[in-house]
């Protein structure tokens, strides 16, 4: 079975279209958007609030996720995001798409595309913070609904790629 | 008027956790069926080679926003009560920039870099590390940054509300902006491969 | 006409249901404004049936120590008033501009005024007009005063009712109240309305920029 080759992706319009519907499954079952940069931010407060419960009491920009008293874990976009990887991972397998692989240009080393990696996380965790929302709550959530902030949160981050790309070019060409 | 759902108390808080998890499912489904598990795919959109980034995501927008406004027409949904993020516009300007950067940097966004770990690349899950020491960092010097983050509050506004145009027309806009793209990415990803072609020849 | 769309490819025959959606969008009107003005009379009922409009002041006062931001309180009195003494994080807004007001349908917006007579009835203009998130404060500022700023415990009060009292002393204080010891004793406190200038949770939202729940989004 894992000598099967991948099979190719969908087009890119029909994924498109399944991806809007199931936005459009969470705006009328639920009344709001996907996200997935939010689940971090609970997951950080319900663990510091293990570890130092003062320190998060301390800082407003915990207390935020601690809600009613119950777990931050207990949350929509952590479930969500659970979600993500088991699906992500549904539709790798059905295709063959499932390898342990790092994912680069011929021309950089292994360790060297693993900093990048970690460097982008971390400019995408404060942009994410910043912005109130990544790519998906943002960009597409925000898009659908005509969010006038979130329009211009999306043409930033394509300015922001486009801008710095020829810096990173040898990572990826 | 029935949807949204939540809303009107069909269900509790609990369901709705398992309601995340089945969205959740199918929001990480199509992304990986898109081929958004693989940075060099997402990468690629930002040296015009494969511009799967900019369709798959504008056809998700026009499809939710077609709906979303038509479910609202019909009145079977009330618009009003979907949750919308209030517009910070200086913030997000700097958010989404830097953002930006992080995606040529990292090759993932938060959602496809979820996807991309599921199956099995390693450079996602770090990438996934790298967001919470950014979130962690930012909430240690939030009393720092507090000022620019609760910069310019405008409040919940809708580009209807900004241009004073109709919300239909606003629509369209996209609509037409939209397939107007698609038709741009396919000429330009042409031009590049045939481009490639003669080059190597 | 059928030929001539069987012979388009997948893409360009999504492309055309996308335009033709997108054209009928132009004259089908505002997707907002099919919402307005629905009021079931019914579910109205039940949900003032089963105390489900009201809210009562410990809980908004836990919200508020907590720090939550995910709900606007509104006083409705005079400005006057306002200015005297109003909850920390309350805007003031009288009952003629609710419509006009910022408040989005789909915040949870919590109502009072002197005791509670004069909210209920901005409550029922909101919910008729589609504000599904409105709630009463029960009691109204009245209530708020008894039981938050100035809170008693019975002259023969049960251990559990000393319990309560005990925790309630803690949150009157936050709030810059003074518990008073019982209502036998004779060496009451005197009962001194706290200077707006109290103690006010980091959280409260920063003037004319309404704080409103984030958590929701991304």
């Amino acid at each position: 079975m894992e000598s099967r080759p991948a099979q190719p992706y969908w087009n890119p319009y029909l994924s498109g279209i399944g991806l809007g519907l199931v936005l459009l499954a969470a705006f009328v079952v639920m009344g709001r958007g996907l996200g997935a940069s939010g689940a971090v931010a609970s997951t950080i407060t319900a663990g510091l609030n293990t570890v130092a419960p003062g320190h998060v009491a301390g800082n407003p920009a915990y207390a935020e996720y601690l809600k009613d008293g119950t777990s931050p874990l207990k949350d929509w976009l952590v479930f969500e995001v659970l979600g993500v990887f088991v699906g992500g991972y549904l539709s790798g397998m059905l295709a063959h798409r499932v390898t342990r692989t790092i994912e680069k240009g011929p021309n950089i080393t292994n360790k060297r595309r693993l900093v990048y990696a970690f460097i982008g996380g971390v400019l995408m965790g404060v942009g994410a913070k910043f912005g109130r929302g990544c790519t998906s709550g943002q960009a597409l959530s925000g898009g659908a609904l005509l969010n006038a902030g979130s329009w211009a949160f999306m043409l930033m981050v394509f300015a922001g790629a486009y801008a710095f790309a020829y810096f990173m070019r040898r990572q990826w060409q | 008027m029935t949807a949204p759902f939540f809303k009107y108390g069909f269900f509790g808080e609990d369901i709705s956790l398992v309601v995340a998890f089945a969205i959740g499912i199918g929001f990480g489904f199509f992304l990986e069926r898109a081929g958004f598990n693989s940075a060099k795919k997402l990468a690629a959109q930002f040296y015009f080679k494969d511009l799967t980034v900019f369709k798959v995501m504008f056809t998700a927008i026009v499809t939710a926003m077609l709906g979303v406004y038509y479910l609202s027409v019909f009145g079977v949904m009330d618009l009003g009560l979907v949750y919308l993020t209030p517009t910070f516009l200086l913030p997000e300007i700097i958010g989404g920039f830097i953002l930006g950067i992080g995606f040529v940097v990292g090759g993932y966004c938060p959602g496809t870099a979820c996807v991309g770990a599921a199956t099995g690349r390693i450079d996602a899950l770090v990438l996934f590390v790298g967001i919470f020491a950014g979130v962690f960092g930012f909430n240690e010097f939030y009393p720092l940054l507090k000022g620019l983050y609760l910069a310019t509050p405008m409040g919940q506004l809708t580009l209807p509300q900004v241009t004073g145009l109709p919300y239909g027309f606003i629509v369209f806009a996209v609509v037409l902006m939209a397939l107007g793209g698609f038709w741009g990415a396919e000429w330009v990803e042409k031009k590049m491969a045939a481009r490639k072609v003669e080059a190597s020849s | 006409m059928t030929d001539m769309i069987r012979s388009l490819t997948l893409n360009a025959r999504l492309a055309l249901t996308a335009f033709v959606l997108g054209f009928v969008a132009l004259f089908a009107g505002n997707p907002y404004k099919g919402a307005a003005a629905t009021l079931n009379t019914k579910e109205l009922a039940i949900t003032m049936a089963t105390n489900a409009d009201q809210i009562s002041v410990t809980t908004v006062a836990d919200w508020i120590i907590q720090g939550r931001s995910d709900f606007r309180v509104v006083d409705l009195r005079p400005a006057a008033a306002f200015a005297e003494y109003h909850i920390p994080p309350a805007e003031n807004i009288p009952v003629t501009e609710l419509g006009g007001s910022n408040l989005g349908r789909n915040e949870k917006i919590i109502l009072y005024s002197e005791s509670g007579a004069r909210d209920a009835q901005a409550w029922m203009l909101l919910r008729a007009k589609g504000y599904r998130g409105a709630y009463v404060l029960h009691g109204g500022l009245e209530a708020w005063k008894d039981s938050i700023l100035f809170p008693r415990v019975p002259a023969n009060a049960t251990p559990a009712q000393l319990v309560d009292f005990a925790r309630i002393k803690d949150v009157s204080k936050y709030f810059g109240g003074s518990p008073q010891a019982g209502a036998g004793d004779s060496t009451t406190t005197a009962v001194v309305m706290p200077k707006l200038a109290m103690p006010t949770p980091s959280a409260t939202p920063a003037a004319g920029a309404p704080k409103k729940k984030k958590k929701e989004g991304c």
